[in-house]
C-alpha cells in the first residue's frame, strides 16, 4: 500500500511539474488507458461475430440484431447522467467506474451460459450497454483528475488512443480463435471474459481513485467545503455560461455530423469500394484516430484546445468533399478515411480536456456526462435527419446539405466560443 | 513486489491460463464430435402430406462441424430415413427438378463466404465468392441462372450508429459462373413512372420462365414485390407488403412473408396472381424464411431449426415435418 501511494505522489510531481516538451502523461492515465484497451478487445471481439453468431448458430435473422442494437441507444444516456452524477456526489469515481466494468465483464460471462438463447442474448447486450453507460463520466473524470492541467488533452489522446487499439484487435483477437477452433463461439465468449475480467482486475488492483487527495483546494473548494453536490447543482451547470456555449457549440456541430455508418456506406458507393472490402473502412479510419489522437492532443495542448477542436471540424468538411467528388479511386478513399480518423482525434478527447479544463471538480464528471449526452442526443438526431434526406432526395444533396449545414455551424461556434473570454484561447 | 502486483499477477495466471486450456480444448475437439444428430423426419403417420413428396434439407448441429450444412433428401413419410447427397456442407441450398443447384455456405474457416453451383447427382460446378451472410438462394428451372441475396453488415463505432444492414443480391449465369446482374443495377418503374431512389434494397428473387423473376424490394421500411427482366435489366414495382416472394408450380401464385407492425414479425401468405386474392396461412408463428412449394397444395419453410409443412389455401394447421433441418427444398 506504502509503496503504491509514494510512488503515484513520485510520478504525480512529474506530472505536475512537467512543461513544454516534456507534456508526460500520469501512470493513473496509462492504467485507465489499459483498463480501456482490454474492455474494448473483450467488447469488439463479441461485436464482432455477433452478427454471424446470430445468423448461424441461433437461425436468427440478422435485422433481428440490428433492432437490437439500435433501440437501447437512449438508456445507456441516462445512465451515463446517474453514473457521473452519483460518482460526483459521493466523490467516488473509481467504485462508480469498477461497478460500470464489472457489470460489462459479467455480461461476457452470461454470454458462456446463456448465450444460445436469442432473448436472452439481446438482455445481455442491453445489460453490456447499460455497464458501458455507467463508467463514461467517472473514468473521463478520473483522468482530468490525474493529469496536470496543461497536458489534459495530451492525457485524453493517450487515453483515446490505447482505447482505439482495444477495438481494432477485438476483431482480430476473435477471427483468430475462429481459425484455431471453427464455429466455436463459446471459446470466443471465454477468451472475451478473461479480457473483460482482467481489464477489471488492472481497474480495481492498480487504478488511484483519488489521485488529486494532496492538491492544494480551490478558493471555490472552501467557500463550500465537504458538501456533497445535488442534483439541482449539477442541473445548473447547464446554467454557467462557460458550461452552456461549450455544450451548445458542441451540439450544434455533432447534430451536423454525418455518422460513420453513412459516410460508410457513401464512401462505398461513390468510390465503388468492393463489398467484402467494407468492413475495412473501419479499419481504416479507426487505424487513422489510434495514431493521431496522441499528437492531436499534444497539438492541442500547445496551440488550444479549441484550435484543435474546431480544426478537426475542417477534416470533416474534407470527408465530406469525399463522398461529393464523381470519381477518386484510391488516393481519395484513403483521404476520406484518414481525414474522418483525424477528425476524431482532434475532437473526441479534445473536448472532454476543453470541459475538464474548467469544470468545477466536485461536478466534473456530471459535467462530463452532460456534455457526451448533449452531443450523442445531436448525433442519434443528425442520423435520423439524414437517413431521411437521403431517402427523399439523394446521397449528394444530402452531404451538400449537412456540409453547409457544418460550415453554419462552425461559424457558429467559432463567434460563440469567442464571445466567451474565458474559451477564447 | 507488493500485494497488488501479485494479485493482478495472480489474476492474470488463472484467467489466461483458464481461457488458454478452453480455447485448446476447443480446438482438439472441433473435429472430433461424435454426436450424431442428423436431420430426422417427424412427420405424423396420420399426416395427410402428400407421401410420394421429396425433400431436400441442410443438417443444423452447430456442435458438431462434419455435420452441419450436410445435405440430405428424403422421402416425408414416418419412418423414412434421410440419407446424406454430395460432400458439400451449406448455410442455404436450392435446386430445381432438373438437379441444377446452388449451394451458398462459409469457408471452410469461417472468414468469408461463397457459393457451389452443382449439377445432377450433386457434382460441383463453379465456386465464387458472396459478399456477406448466406441469405436466400433460387435456381431457375431451366438450370440456366442462379440467385442469391447476402447480407452485408455496417458497423458500430460512433455514439450513434446503430447497425445498418444492406444486401446484395445478384443473379449468376450457372455456365459461367459470372454475374450477369446486381438487382441493384434494374431500371425500376412505379406506375409507369422510374422509381430513382438510392437507399434500396433487393432480396428473395424466384424465378419465373426465361428471363422474368419476382423479387422483394424494401425502401424506408416499406416493402414491394417486383415484377422484373433481367434481360431487359427492368423491373415494375406491382404491390405493397410482399417479402421473400415465391412462385407455385403452377405459376398462379406466390407464397411470400408479410411483415406484421413495425416489428420484425412476419406472416406467412399466398397471393392468387390473376385474382389478386390474398390469403393468411395457419402458421401463426412469426417466420423469417422465403417460403418453397412442396406441391400445389404445400408450402414448408423453416423456423427453430426444424422444417414444417402448412396448406398454401390457409386451412389446417403447421405441421413440423423434420427436426434438425432448414433450408427445405422440394425434389421433384
Amino acid at each position: 500500500m506504502y509503496q503504491a501511494e509514494s510512488s503515484g505522489t513520485l510520478l504525480r510531481t512529474k506530472a505536475a511539474t512537467a512543461r513544454g516538451r516534456g507534456m508526460r502523461v500520469s501512470r493513473n492515465v496509462v492504467v485507465l488507458g489499459t483498463v480501456s484497451l482490454l474492455t474494448d478487445v473483450a467488447s469488439e471481439m463479441v461485436a464482432a461475430i455477433l452478427p454471424i453468431y446470430v445468423v448461424f448458430a441461433l437461425g436468427g435473422s440478422p435485422l433481428q440484431y440490428g433492432m437490437v442494437d439500435g433501440i437501447y441507444q437512449g438508456a445507456t444516456a441516462i445512465l451515463r447522467l446517474v453514473g457521473g452524477f452519483i460518482a460526483d456526489r459521493r466523490r467516488r469515481y473509481k467504485e462508480v467506474a469498477t461497478v460500470g466494468y464489472g457489470i460489462s465483464a459479467a455480461c461476457k460471462a452470461a454470454l458462456v451460459a446463456f448465450g444460445s438463447s436469442i432473448s436472452a442474448l439481446g438482455a445481455i447486450v442491453l445489460v453490456d450497454r447499460a455497464g458501458k453507460g455507467v463508467r463514461t463520466a467517472p473514468r473521463d473524470a478520473l483522468i482530468a483528475l490525474s493529469s496536470a492541467p496543461q497536458a489534459l488533452a495530451t492525457a485524453f489522446g493517450v487515453h483515446r488512443a490505447m482505447d482505439t487499439a482495444g477495438a481494432m484487435l477485438g476483431p482480430l483477437v476473435a477471427f483468430g480463435l475462429l481459425l484455431l477452433a471453427p464455429a466455436r463461439f463459446d471459446a470466443i465468449f471465454v477468451v472475451s471474459t478473461c479480457f473483460a475480467v482482467l481489464g477489471l482486475a488492472v481497474l480495481v488492483l492498480l487504478a488511484d481513485g483519488r489521485p488529486d487527495r494532496d492538491r492544494p483546494q480551490t478558493a471555490s473548494e472552501r467557500a463550500t467545503p465537504q458538501e456533497r453536490p445535488s442534483l439541482r447543482e449539477a442541473a445548473a451547470l447547464l446554467g454557467r455560461r462557460r458550461f452552456r456555449t461549450l455544450t451548445l457549440a458542441a451540439g450544434v456541430l455533432a447534430a451536423t455530423t454525418i455518422s460513420d455508418g453513412f459516410v460508410y456506406l457513401g464512401l462505398q458507393r461513390t468510390l465503388d469500394v468492393p463489398l467484402t472490402a467494407f468492413p475495412l473502412l473501419f479499419v481504416g479510419s479507426a487505424a487513422a484516430f489510434m495514431v493521431l489522437a496522441v499528437p492531436a492532443g499534444r497539438l492541442a495542448d500547445r496551440v488550444g484546445r479549441q484550435r484543435v477542436f474546431l480544426g478537426g471540424h475542417l477534416l470533416l468538411v474534407v470527408v465530406y468533399l469525399t463522398l461529393l467528388l464523381p470519381a477518386g479511386g484510391l488516393p481519395v478513399l484513403v483521404l476520406a478515411l484518414v481525414a474522418l480518423g483525424g477528425y476524431y482525434a482532434a475532437t473526441d478527447g479534445v473536448l472532454q480536456a476543453i470541459a475538464s479544463s474548467f469544470l468545477p471538480d466536485r461536478l466534473r464528471a456530471s459535467g462530463l456526462a452532460l456534455l457526451v449526452t448533449a452531443t450523442s442526443i445531436a448525433k442519434l438526431a443528425s442520423s435520423v435527419v439524414f437517413g431521411l434526406l437521403w431517402t427523399v432526395t439523394s446521397l449528394d444533396a444530402a452531404t451538400m446539405a449537412f456540409g453547409a449545414a457544418l460550415l453554419v455551424a462552425l461559424a457558429f461556434a467559432i463567434w460563440t466560443l469567442r464571445r466567451t473570454p474565458e474559451l477564447a484561447t | 513486489m507488493n500485494g497488488r502486483t501479485l494479485a493482478l499477477i495472480a489474476v492474470t495466471v488463472v484467467c489466461v491460463g483458464g481461457a488458454a486450456s478452453y480455447v485448446a480444448i476447443a480446438a482438439l475437439t472441433a473435429d472430433g464430435t461424435t454426436s450424431d444428430a442428423r436431420p430426422k423426419v417427424t412427420v405424423s403417420s396420420e399426416s395427410e402430406l402428400a407421401s410420394d413428396a421429396r425433400l431436400l434439407v441442410r443438417a443444423v448441429d452447430h456442435g458438431n462441424p462434419r455435420l452441419n450444412g450436410r445435405l440430405f433428401e428424403t422421402e416425408l413419410e414416418a419412418g423414412s430415413e434421410p440419407r446424406q447427397v454430395g460432400d458439400m456442407a451449406c448455410e442455404r441450398v436450392h435446386l430445381n427438378a432438373r438437379g441444377d443447384g446452388i449451394c451458398l455456405a462459409a469457408d471452410a474457416r469461417g472468414l468469408g463466404y461463397h457459393a457451389v453451383t452443382f449439377g445432377p447427382g450433386y457434382r460441383r460446378g463453379d465456386r465464387f465468392a458472396i459478399p456477406g451472410v448466406p441469405d436466400r438462394a433460387r435456381v431457375s428451372a431451366d438450370g440456366r441462372y442462379a440467385a442469391f441475396t447476402a447480407f452485408l453488415s455496417g458497423h458500430t463505432y460512433s455514439a450513434a450508429g446503430a447497425i445498418q444492414f444492406t444486401v446484395h443480391t445478384g443473379i449468376v449465369d450457372m455456365r459461367s459462373g459470372e454475374q450477369v446482374l446486381e438487382l441493384d443495377e434494374l431500371e425500376i418503374t412505379r406506375d409507369g413512372e422510374p422509381f430513382d431512389r438510392d437507399d434500396v434494397n433487393l432480396w428473395g428473387v424466384t424465378f419465373a420462365g426465361g428471363d422474368r423473376f419476382f423479387a422483394t424490394l424494401g425502401v424506408a421500411g416499406r416493402h414491394y414485390l417486383l415484377d422484373g427482366d433481367f434481360g431487359e435489366r427492368s423491373a415494375r414495382i406491382v404491390r405493397e407488403g410482399v417479402e421473400c416472394p415465391s412462385l407455385s408450380p403452377d405459376g398462379r401464385r406466390i407464397a411470400y412473408k408479410r411483415r406484421i407492425g413495425d416489428q420484425n414479425r412476419w406472416r406467412l401468405h399466398v397471393l392468387d396472381l390473376r385474382t389478386g386474392e390474398d390469403v393468411a396461412l395457419a402458421e401463426r408463428r412469426s417466420i423469417d424464411d422465403q417460403p418453397e412449394w412442396l406441391d400445389d397444395r404445400y408450402v414448408v419453410y423453416s423456423n427453430d431449426r426444424s422444417v414444417f409443412a402448412v396448406e398454401a389455401d390457409g386451412s389446417g394447421r403447421p405441421e413440423r415435418v423434420m427436426a434438425r433441418a432448414s433450408s427445405p427444398v422440394a425434389v421433384r
